[in-house]
């Protein structure tokens, strides 16, 4: 066991302290993502997985991302989230190396922590990954880059130009990915050596315990719990409740994404119907109308009458020159209505 | 001697309630029973997955039963329907979406668990029942993911059925049956939806549920297997309970699934096709993601032909689960350390870079086809 700890490599060591860092502070990034994607202030690329792997590593790369995106031209996404994103993640990944360093410092290496482990643990591992995680995407991009050309050019010749379509996807495939996949792999042990050998002197100034393997436990056990469990279990459901209600607030009723097939016809609000109104509308439009017609029917009887005088005038004149006798009735027509 | 009862001694109406419960349930044994479970070797983030699976499926029970409100199961309306719960009904893009993105964390968790007990050796002797049920519930869960596809009705679910059901109908013996079944008729039609939805909706959820249960039973009476490294001292040293460390650990791997699914519904929510019709057009048919390696390899030119079909769609597939049944009969060693199994290790990892290589193949072949 001793000499397990002692002959404990560099990349052994940069493992053992960022892999469970990753875990410990990525439930709380997640929660902020997700709420910052509600809020419509993270727009993620297709390469989601990339963000998602960035954002893990936020320890090595919170400094690096920004020199990918201004000097390497490569970005994950848009949207001022996630610059805050990885501006949040820097409290958050001191409180996760804080706890992992103190745990694997106790029960791993059988030495004492160091008052503000964390922060010193993240400091280191944030200037080793701003200067070597640039240089691990260029490597492997330029790698994958020529690889793909190289297994293409491959393909063309005349011995393997008629390799059928399936065939030749998985093959070529195979090649540059387990290329592309060991240059990865080499890279991030040397990256893992590299936070190793700067984390060691901070191991090395840690004084060593004498403490019994049970007494460790125990005080290692505890490290893992708060002091005040109350409090955490509070601020914690506290926490998720805000969380939650901030998300649903903020969650979209309809989809973000709608689709060309569907999309919403423009609708106008009716009036809404009220029977009463409408009747007593009717009823006063209708005796309204009746009058209309009524006054129509007596003018066009005055009219009718008018004319029918004038005409009576004008045959009484006639008459008079002939001189009718005063036994002969009236025209019909001269009657009134 | 006088009795004078304090306040602080008084039961309240919650105390009362569960003793009442208690009394005739033994409420309080069954908790403790479920609760002080030892951990061999302490609580670990490894063994969170089978508590996280058990959540994804609530989740995708409540979201299911909210989408089946809005849902109509028939061939005239389904695709309307699934396009009323996306266009109209308040938050019905996140609930499908989710549901959608749930089936597929679902998938992945029961990948990563059945990779944990086996790079754990978990399946050896006395857990070759859990391993045998677990097995089952994997074929479900796959069960679900191609029933519920259909459901939408547009050219995506037609034609992913339509090769599903083909493939199923080269199994010798009863495949023509089990494809005459499901289909109902000589094309997917009303009768294919009709008996889909049922088997969704009721058949698989009443089977995961009976399976699960078993699970769980075969799995609390055998213990957990604990970590494959570490000194007999360690593992006394750290073993403690199920509560409350590990129950800690299963609700931030919840709470982090939830919000990975969360972030997925947002990123990419589900967005339908053209409504099913027996013409696929201008649509490559193409099978649910974690089909796709199989798609693919039922591509190469050495599974062409009758024959060539019936060997990469069901006799390799059929080989393979047969030897993952058979696993824990074959492999009698104790050894657990997946670093001393050397050719457990080299199996597992071909058989995910083989799955990886033909599922970015089919991806890389849509280009071609295209």
């Amino acid at each position: 066991m001793s000499n397990e700890r002692e002959s404990m490599s560099p990349a052994q060591l940069g493992l053992g302290i960022l892999w469970p860092a990753f875990w410990t502070g990525l439930p709380i990034k997640l929660a902020f993502v997700l709420l910052f994607l509600a809020l419509g202030m993270v727009h993620f690329e297709t390469r989601i997985g990339l963000a998602f792997l960035m954002l893990l590593a936020s320890p090595v790369t919170v400094f690096a991302l920004p020199t990918i995106t201004l000097g390497l031209e490569s970005h994950i996404g848009e949207g001022v989230g996630i610059a805050l994103l990885f501006l949040l993640a820097i409290p958050i990944d001191i409180w996760a190396l804080g706890i992992v360093g103190r745990t694997f410092f106790l029960e791993r290496l059988r030495r004492e922590p160091q008052e503000g482990l964390g922060l010193t643990l993240w400091w280191k591992c944030a200037l080793v990954g701003a200067i070597f995680l640039p240089i691990l995407w260029v490597a492997v991009s330029a790698t994958t880059d020529a690889t793909i050309s190289a297994v293409r050019s491959l393909f063309e010749t005349d011995l393997l130009n008629g390799t059928p379509v399936a065939e030749k996807i998985s093959i070529e495939l195979t090649l540059w990915g387990t290329v592309a996949i060991a240059v990865l792999l080499l890279l991030l042990v040397i990256g893992l050596w590299l936070v190793g050998r700067v984390i060691r002197g901070t191991v090395e100034s840690a004084r060593p315990t004498s403490e019994s393997y049970q007494g460790l436990i125990t005080r290692w056990d505890l490290m893992r719990v708060p002091a005040d469990q109350g409090l955490m279990l509070t601020s914690l459901t506290g926490g998720a409740v805000v969380l939650s209600l901030l998300f649903w607030s903020s969650l979209p009723v309809f989809t973000p994404h709608p689709h060309d097939c569907c999309k919403k016809p423009e609708v106008k609000a009716t009036p809404a119907f009220k029977p009463l109104e409408t009747l007593n509308k009717d009823e006063k439009m209708i005796a309204q109308l009746a009058a209309q017609v009524e006054l129509l029917e007596k003018q066009q009887a005055e009219a009718e009458l008018a004319k029918d005088k004038n005409k009576g005038k004008g045959k009484a004149s006639k008459d008079a020159v002939k001189a009718p006798a005063a036994t002969e009735p009236a025209p019909p027509n001269a009657k009134k209505p | 001697m006088s009795h004078t009862p304090s306040t602080s001694t008084q039961a309240t109406i919650l105390e009362k309630v569960i003793d009442f419960v208690d009394e005739r349930v033994g409420l309080k044994l069954l908790a403790a029973k479920m609760l002080n479970e030892p951990v061999p070797g302490g609580s670990r983030w490894a063994y969170v997955f089978g508590s996280v699976l058990l959540f994804i499926f609530i989740m995708q029970s409540v979201t299911g039963v909210l989408l089946m409100f809005y849902y109509v199961p028939t061939a005239d309306h389904a695709y309307a329907s699934t396009q009323y719960i996306l266009h109209e009904v308040d938050y019905g893009w996140f609930l499908l979406s989710y549901h959608f993105w749930g089936s597929t964390a679902m998938v992945v968790c029961v990948f990563a668990h059945m990779s944990q007990v086996f790079l754990w050796g978990a399946y050896k002797k006395p857990r070759e029942l859990i391993w045998l049920v677990g097995l089952a519930l994997f074929g479900i869960v796959m069960g679900f993911g191609f029933t519920g596809y259909l459901l939408p009705w547009d050219q995506r679910a037609y034609w992913a059925t339509t090769v599903g059901v083909e493939i199923m109908d080269k199994t010798p013996l009863f495949g023509d049956f089990m494809a005459r079944f499901l289909k109902g008729g000589a094309t997917p039609g009303q009768m294919t939806l009709s008996r889909f939805f049922v088997i969704h909706v009721m058949v698989l959820p009443a089977a995961l549920m009976g399976l699960a249960g078993l699970h769980l039973f075969l799995f609390r009476s055998a213990g957990p297997a604990g970590p494959f490294r570490g000194t007999p001292e360690e593992l006394k040293a750290k073993t403690d309970y199920f509560f409350p460390r590990q129950i800690w650990k299963d609700i931030v791997g919840m709470a982090a699934v939830f919000a990975c699914i969360c972030a997925l519904a947002f990123w990419e929510p589900v967005v339908l096709l053209e409504e099913a019709t027996p013409d696929p057009g201008d649509y490559h048919p193409e099978p649910e993601w974690y089909f796709l390696f199989l798609f693919q390899l039922l591509r190469l030119k050495i599974f062409s032909g009758e024959f060539g079909q019936f060997l990469g769609a069901i006799a390799l597939p059929g080989a393979f689960m047969a030897l993952l049944a058979a696993l824990p009969f074959i492999d009698r060693d104790p050894e657990r350390n997946i670093f001393k199994r050397p050719i457990a290790l080299i199996g597992w990892v071909v058989v995910m870079a083989a799955i990886l290589i033909f599922t970015v193949s089919a991806i890389i072949n849509r280009e071609y086809l295209d």
